[in-house]
């Protein structure tokens, strides 16, 4: 063998060994389903310590398969997720915090959602959607955070306001009636500017019928639409309705429950909130779909549940999906955290439909609720909109602050 | 006094590794040539096998990700490659270029500036006074004092923060408390641009004035009395005491303060990201806490490499600048 013929024999047997381990994990190794083992899914916070109790009674039903819930807070999932699959120490399976997908599809880290096994008609479009990158669904919805409008019925009552608010104008009448009438500080709470404040304004951009991107899959943030929705905005801090000035880890529950803040937008797990910090509110709030536009339209959060390409227990990791998203674990799911079940066919079970008044309202927002398209530079997305929004906040020009926020959008997307 | 003065610096060094001392052996070396080969002799190997477990890590945890950071500064690592390293492309300048053009950056910058122009000095002034006061001023209760001043340093900066939310609220604080008594109104510290920077001043300014009171304590203590008797017989006030004595013979422990500090504030990043998030409308971003969002939430390595080295040149830069200025020139 000469020299030259030897190297490259031993360039190919190194390459080989290379891919061969590099890709051991998700070719070769597979554990069927019915065999013994051990499946590891990350969860979040207090739905780490929820899932347990269900993954026992899974185990249950299925003794091969044992679930190890490893918790992970919600502030640095991020980072640890990041750093796992840089390391290749990734788990079997993950919740997936909705705003978090468009970058692990982007990392190449998803295993693609079995379109035979999961049905995306029994899911809400947005929650089906939000998982979805160039028609490859990459996690399957478990629970939905809808927003909606939370606010004080009885100081409205005191401001002579009846009903509900139903439309933007609706909404402008009952802040201007809290704050004038009701003795409110603030008419309303919106987030202007920092982390977060843009949960605040999609649903003023949704129910304007903007989008954040458009069917081009560039952003549309400098449409008519948006502009509406950023005027529509920063009218409330003109008007003096809404506070300009922000501190981190404000709590709006505080002020809600003394009244100098009566109306904010939320997602479901307030109800739970008000019940366990505010009980003397109880009957004094209630809860609303986001005031319309040209339609009625919030946006959905929440966590999907996704499998890591790496994973050996894909079968393993199927099945359990396939139990967490069943209807009646669903319902299950919903009776030990509150949280809003994504498979629409749970809404039917007891638990749900006994659920009351606040509930029927999240469903109803449910149906027409939209996603925020999942995006790799979601992030850095979101940071910008929210400089805009603090802009705007601040009595900048929405239609030229929509312009330059469009701009400053364009290379973080495609 | 001659003795006293050139102790201190010696107590600096000594927590210094790369101090003096070294540079002192390699100029050794220099000279005779022949024992350098002998570095790496039987003799030396039981020397080498003692610090393998300081160099192992020194090589792992610090050399390593320093010269890999300045590696990436020159790259576009971004979030596809932190599965693939290897693929990050070289882009020469480009990062080190777009700095220039980030206005972020630019205001991170002037916000640093105001944070070490502000913070610096009021630490220093504060320590000092806080020492002096411990040192000579107060007899009872000193023990009480010194952990009293001390106590931000080592606390918790999320406990801090929650304390100086309370402080600092609008509503309900400490400050607009004290306002309200006196038929006052309190600003929103936090939420105004103006005072949010000054705010967090006060606040970076109150956690590490121990660390210099401390540090000061210690100076004072080393200088001798019989220098203050003199200077006392001689007809010295209390201020020019002050002047002639205790401000020259603390000149090293100065100067240790004071880099040490300015270090310090030029990296300042929890306070902010406690606080403010950077806000309202930048006012408070940090060059620190601009690189934790590039680097952690945007995943641009890259870039924010590059802005670990600016800042990294700048601290150099600061700090040479403050030995050369404030060095013993009486020796």
């Amino acid at each position: 063998m000469t020299r030259t013929a030897k190297s490259v024999s031993i360039a190919v047997t190194v390459a080989t060994a290379l891919a061969l381990t590099s890709c051991g994990g998700s070719g070769g190794d597979q554990t069927p389903a019915d065999a013994k083992q051990t499946l590891t899914i990350w969860a979040m916070g207090e739905e780490a310590t929820r899932l347990r109790t269900i993954a026992d009674e899974y185990t249950k039903e299925n003794p091969d398969i044992t679930v190890k819930v490893t918790p992970v807070g919600w502030d640095v999932v991020h980072q640890k997720l990041v750093s796992a699959a840089a390391a290749g120490t990734l788990p079997d399976m993950a919740q997936m915090g909705s705003t978090m997908m468009g970058e692990f599809i982007e990392l190449g880290t998803l295993e693609p959602v079995d379109t035979k096994a999961f049905d995306k008609n029994d899911f809400f479009p947005a929650t089906w959607n939000g998982n979805v990158v160039d028609g490859e669904a990459y996690g399957v919805p478990w629970y939905a955070d809808a927003r909606a409008l939370y606010y004080r019925s009885d100081l409205a009552e005191k401001a002579g306001v009846d009903g509900a608010p139903a439309t933007w104008k609706d909404l402008r009448a009952l802040a201007g009636a809290y704050k004038n009438k009701a003795g409110a500080t603030w008419g309303m709470d919106l987030q202007p500017g920092s982390t977060g404040a843009w949960q605040a304004w999609v649903p003023f951009l949704y129910s304007a019928g903007g989008e954040l991107l458009g069917k081009d899959g560039k952003p549309a943030l400098d449409s008519p639409e948006a502009v509406k929705a950023l005027t529509e905005f920063g009218h409330y801090f003109d008007a003096g309705l809404s506070k300009k000035n922000f501190v981190v880890g404000y709590d709006v529950l505080k002020d809600f429950s003394s009244g100098r803040v009566p109306m904010f937008q939320s997602g479901p797990w307030m109800v739970q909130n008000f019940a366990e910090q505010q009980p003397q509110l109880n009957g004094k709030w209630k809860v609303t779909p986001v005031p319309a536009d040209a339609s009625s339209t919030s946006w959905v959060g929440g966590s999907s549940l996704v499998t890591f390409k790496d994973s050996e227990h894909k079968a393993a990791a199927q099945e359990f999906t396939k139990f967490l998203t069943n209807p009646r674990s669903q319902a299950r799911w919903y009776e030990i955290s509150k949280t809003l079940p994504a498979n629409k066919a749970a809404w039917n079970e007891p638990a749900l439909k006994a659920g009351g008044e606040s509930l029927a309202v999240f469903r109803k927002s449910l149906d027409t609720a939209r996603e925020i398209p999942p995006m790799a530079k979601w992030n850095e997305f979101s940071v910008m909109i929210e400089d805009a929004l603090e802009k705007v906040a601040r009595g900048a020009d929405p239609a030229e602050t929509a312009k330059k926020l469009q701009k400053s959008t364009e290379s973080l997307v495609g | 006094m001659s003795t006293t003065a050139a102790k201190a610096p010696d107590d600096r060094d000594r927590t210094r590794p790369t101090g003096s001392a070294s540079r002192a052996g390699d100029g050794k070396d220099r000279g005779a040539p022949p024992r350098r080969r002998d570095r790496l002799s039987t003799q030396n190997l039981a020397g080498w096998l003692y610090s393998t477990p300081f160099l192992s890590l020194f090589l792992t945890f610090m050399a390593f990700p320093v010269v890999a950071t300045l590696v990436m500064s020159f790259t576009d690592f971004g979030l596809r490659n932190v599965t693939d390293p290897f693929s990050a492309e070289f882009i020469g300048l480009d990062n080190y270029t777009r700095l220039v053009e980030d206005e972020k950056f630019v205001r991170a910058l002037l916000n640093t500036g105001l944070f070490v122009v502000l913070g610096v000095p009021l630490t220093i002034g504060c320590g000092l006074v806080a020492a002096v006061l411990l040192n000579s001023g107060i007899d009872r209760m000193r023990t009480f004092f010194r952990v009293g001043f001390y106590a931000p340093v080592v606390t918790a900066i999320v406990a801090v923060a929650v304390i100086w939310r309370f402080v600092l609220d609008p509503a309900e604080g400490l400050i607009a408390g004290l306002a309200g008594q006196l038929g006052l109104k309190s600003p929103d510290f936090l939420a105004s641009e103006t005072l949010a920077l000054p705010s967090l001043v006060v606040m970076a300014v109150w956690r590490n004035m121990g660390t210099a009171m401390v540090l000061f304590l210690a100076g004072l203590q080393a200088i001798p009395t019989e220098v203050r008797e003199a200077a006392r017989i001689d007809g010295a006030g209390v201020l020019q005491e002050f002047r002639g004595i205790t401000v020259p013979l603390l000149r090293p422990t100065m100067l240790y303060v004071a880099v040490m500090t300015t270090i310090g504030f030029l990296n300042v990043f929890e306070e902010p990201f406690v606080m403010t998030d950077g806000g309202p409308s930048d006012s408070t971003l940090t060059i620190s806490l601009h690189m934790y969002r590039q680097g952690f939430d945007f995943f641009h390595m890259g870039y924010a490499s590059a802005m670990a080295y600016v800042l990294f040149v700048i601290v150099l830069a600061v700090t040479l600048l403050q030995l050369r200025l404030l060095k013993d020139k009486t020796r």
